[in-house]
């Protein structure tokens, strides 16, 4: 046996498949669910994208024809579509011999190589573990490599006689390859439009053509990437884990305003918000980080000045510790931001990451930390016992919710002008307390 | 001599601290609900219950329920059910043609079995409700 196979575990219409398990009225009905500040389209119902509502689509557009059409639109509801993906997460991880999360709705898992029924066996326990624990519908593709269990997540994807569960191992040779000259080569994971172009060009248009290609001949032409696909199309596994890739060396938290941000005090909420949040994801993946940068833009479409500042600020030491993140992000734009600059977007990335290992020795001051910024009338040292401020922060906002404190402009709970549009928000119905599901006693 | 690692070895120098209980050695953490009432946490969900059909069962508007996903409903349970795409707490009957849902205690003068037309999907199990006195 050659070790394992692989699956791909995929959420079938994430965002929406979550609103309707805790609101089974949507069942049935097209759904779309929008991007921040409820600017456009990013997820749909199989009834939506039947209505010929395409991703991207502007809600303004839409929105006079919902009620005629029936359709129901959600903004984009992250507290309950990350709650819901860890659930359904753990869940699938429980059936490999390995799991490599690749999405908020996506996971590789490894299968043991036995026979092809086994496979198709383990396929169909994940996807009715996940309805049944989490009420997600998943699909699942098996086959020996990752591009290829790709393929077969999209091959259950889109033909209902698959019931959600598509192992190559088990079809007839010929199925496969009808399959394969079906599908167009842009559909391959990796491919992009601007290579599919160029491989049109050169003959090559559908999955079958690029898996027959020469490998030498397909990276001289294009790349070692390209390479490896049309050899992982060919059954060999080449494409390494999720946590050897650069993208796994920052962390990003960046948003679009609802309305746009123009003095430097406002800024600096902002960035004290955003550097909070970095900083939290940063401590849950059990890092710290070695620089800090703040960006901020204006929008290429707004009239005024074009501003789009990136400050990077190193830090003295790796670390996690949020009041040292927020003060270099609130204080790395400082006089970069253009005071008649009416900024669309900012964002806070956090680079240079190690593990954090055994925790901070450092001594945290509570009040003169915050006089140093605030002018605070404080000034007393807490004593020498005090936990870490990271740490009280992160138990007071699990015990109390997450705006009952924080730091600056992250501690208010009445959100700020700048803060998102969600208008069409589900309730936290997994994370937050006062909104729990409604069931009717 | 038999505490001595305890009085002076583990005292950190510049903590005035007090002295270190002598139930420290006992102590591994307070209960905790989580590890009690939410055995599985990938299918446990928390719900709020409007109305008060369900009383009798202990269930009374304004609970908190606790609804395991995951396990498998027997006649008898309380289950949230999705009944017209909404969500309702009821005990779950057998009554030879599948299943029925029964409220607790019946509203007078409605039939004792709550048929429903075109069926219904049990969401989940209800485990425990936690009521407030």
């Amino acid at each position: 046996m050659s070790g394992h196979l692989f699956a791909l575990v995929d959420v079938n219409n994430f965002y929406v498949s979550c609103e309707r398990v805790f609101d089974p009225g949507l069942e049935g009905r097209p759904v779309v669910v929008l991007s921040n500040n409820d600017g456009c389209v990013v997820a749909r119902s199989a009834e939506a994208k039947a209505l010929g509502i395409r991703t991207g689509a502007p809600w303004f557009k839409l929105a006079p024809l919902a009620e005629q059409q029936g359709l129901v639109a959600r903004s984009s509801n992250y507290e309950l579509y990350g709650d819901m993906s860890a659930r359904a997460m753990e869940v699938i991880g429980r059936f490999g011999a390995w799991q490599e999360i690749y999405s908020i709705d996506e996971s590789f898992l490894g299968l043991p190589d036995g026979d092809a029924t086994a496979a198709v066996e383990a396929a169909r326990t994940v996807r009715e573990a996940v309805r049944r624990h989490v009420g997600l519908p998943v699909c699942v593709g098996v086959a020996s490599s990752k591009t290829l269990a790709k393929f077969a997540n999209h091959v259950a994807k889109n033909n209902p006689g698959f019931g959600g569960v598509c192992s190559l191992g088990s079809m007839p040779a010929e199925q496969l390859r009808r399959l394969q000259e079906r599908l167009p080569a842009t559909e391959v994971w990796g491919v992009g439009r601007r290579s599919g172009e160029k491989l049109e060009g050169l003959g090559i248009s559908t999955v079958a053509d690029l898996r027959d290609a020469d490998p030498a001949w397909i990276r001289r032409k294009f790349s070692v990437v390209l390479q490896r696909t049309v050899l992982e199309l060919n059954g060999t596994p080449c494409i390494p884990p999720i946590d050897e890739r650069a993208d796994a060396h920052q962390i990003m938290f960046s948003r679009s305003f609802s309305q746009p941000v123009g003095s430097a005090a406002e800024m600096r909420e902002v960035m004290a918000v955003y550097a909070q949040s970095a900083a939290s994801r940063l401590a849950s993946r059990g890092l710290r980080a070695s620089v800090v940068t703040a960006f901020a833009g204006t929008s290429r479409f707004a009239a005024g000045p074009a501003s789009n500042p990136t400050v990077s600020v190193p830090l003295a030491a790796p670390t996690d510790d949020p009041i040292e993140i927020v003060r270099a992000a609130v204080n790395a734009l400082g006089g970069r931001v253009a005071p008649d600059a009416a900024y669309a977007r900012a964002g806070v990335v956090l680079s240079g990451l190690t593990p954090a290992g055994a925790p901070l020795q450092q001594e945290l001051d509570l009040f003169s930390a915050l006089a140093a910024d605030h002018d605070s009338p404080a000034g007393a040292a807490c004593p020498d016992e005090a936990p870490q401020l990271s740490e009280v922060l992160g138990r007071v906002k699990s015990r109390f919710g997450q705006t009952s404190i924080g730091l600056g402009r992250g501690g208010l709970s009445e959100p700020a002008a700048w803060s998102m549009r969600r208008q069409f928000s589900s309730p936290k119905f997994t994370t937050e307390w006062k909104d729990l599901p409604l069931v009717r006693g | 001599m038999e505490s001595s690692d305890h009085a002076a070895g583990t005292v950190r120098p510049k903590a005035a601290t007090g002295f270190a209980s002598p139930a420290g050695d006992y102590y591994d953490g307070g209960i905790d609900l989580n590890r009690h009432l939410i055995p599985d946490r990938t299918s446990t969900f928390v719900m709020r219950v409007t109305g008060d059909s369900m009383a009798a069962s202990g269930i009374s508007d304004g609970d908190e329920i606790i609804v395991e996903r995951a396990r498998t409903p027997r006649p008898g349970n309380v289950v949230v059910a999705v009944v017209g795409g909404e969500l309702v707490v009821r005990r779950l009957r057998h009554d030879g043609e599948g299943g029925a849902l029964e409220t607790d205690p019946l509203p007078p003068g409605e039939p004792a079995l709550e048929r429903i037309a075109g069926g219904f999907v049990v969401w989940g199990v209800v485990t425990r409700s936690l009521h407030r006195l």
